[in-house]
């Protein structure tokens, strides 16, 4: 490859040369360059249409994100996590569940197999998980405010600094 | 009493750790008590950077400790003597506020009922 570039740099066109490096050179180091972008929020049917056969959708499917969240056309994508995908089916890329050219998810970095998944089915149902929290939480609380009241400690006035004197002892002059 | 129960009998007349006597250091004595000397120079001190505090009623205990310590520096096993008489010394001060404390609580205790309210 590194040939093929150099001759299209020297010989044919240059500028399409420094566009690749640039891109290259963004995904590999900044991971993101501007065709990545989404296209803008589409409004009219065709926009719409468009969109979907940009993203490999039909437009039944085809369902972008409010143009308030500033995802432009991105399609809205049903939220699975990788734990609820079939760990059978022969996926291309079986690492992460995924096949060739499948769209990603606009926040596909939170449903990760090491992350989170939204239809995971929990151990401790949430009013369980609430209960436990406020249980030590307040039970705490109520502990300190109620031993407020029962200070204890060793039986000795204040340190007798020479400052603060006069000071004296036990015992005649 | 002992360690944590020792000032929970006293919280009844209102006293706890740390507090200051509230009665004349004189009340109920017949005779005079000796006054506490301090011994050591508060330039001394400063000078020997013994932080605040640790200028106490033992500070110039501590001052020849500190000092033998300095003068012995890697054989500070030879300052044994030294360590133990300023030690001992703050073990008297400790007893003497103790004893403070036990004072003030039967001197509460003696008033309220006096007042005949307990």
């Amino acid at each position: 490859m590194a040939s093929t570039l150099l001759k299209k740099a020297i010989f044919s066109n240059p500028a399409t040369v420094r566009k690749t490096l640039g891109i290259f050179c963004n995904a590999t180091r900044n991971h993101w360059n501007y065709q990545y972008m989404p296209g803008p929020y589409p409004k009219t049917l065709e926009e719409r249409e468009a969109a979907a056969k940009k993203y490999g959708m039909t437009i039944e499917e085809y369902q972008p994100y409010p143009e308030s969240m500033g995802y432009g056309d991105y399609p809205k994508l049903p939220e699975i996590g990788e734990d609820s995908k079939d760990p059978h089916y022969p996926y291309d890329n079986p690492e992460l569940k995924r096949n060739f050219n499948e769209p990603i998810h606009a926040r596909m970095e939170i449903f990760g197999g090491d992350r989170y998944d939204p239809s995971m089915k929990r151990r401790f149902s949430l009013a369980h998980q609430w209960l436990w929290f406020f249980g030590v939480v307040g039970g705490s609380f109520a502990l300190f405010f109620f031993l407020e009241d029962y200070k204890v400690g060793r039986p000795v006035t204040a340190k007798q600094y020479p400052w603060a004197g006069p000071h004296y002892l036990f015992e005649a002059k | 009493m002992g360690q944590m129960l020792g000032s929970y009998d006293a919280r009844k007349v209102g006293l706890y750790m740390d507090d200051q006597p509230t009665f004349d250091p004189q009340a109920g004595f017949n005779y005079q008590r000796k006054s506490r000397e301090m011994v050591a120079r508060e330039a001394d001190l400063i000078s020997a950077k013994i932080p605040p505090k640790h200028r106490d009623y033992c500070a110039h205990y501590l001052l020849e400790y500190q000092s033998c310590r300095y003068k012995n520096m890697p054989l500070i096993y030879k300052c044994a003597h030294e360590k133990h008489a300023f030690l001992t010394c703050e073990k008297d001060d400790y007893e003497l506020r103790m004893k403070e404390f036990e004072r003030e609580r039967r001197l509460r205790l003696r008033e309220k009922r006096l007042v005949g309210a307990y």
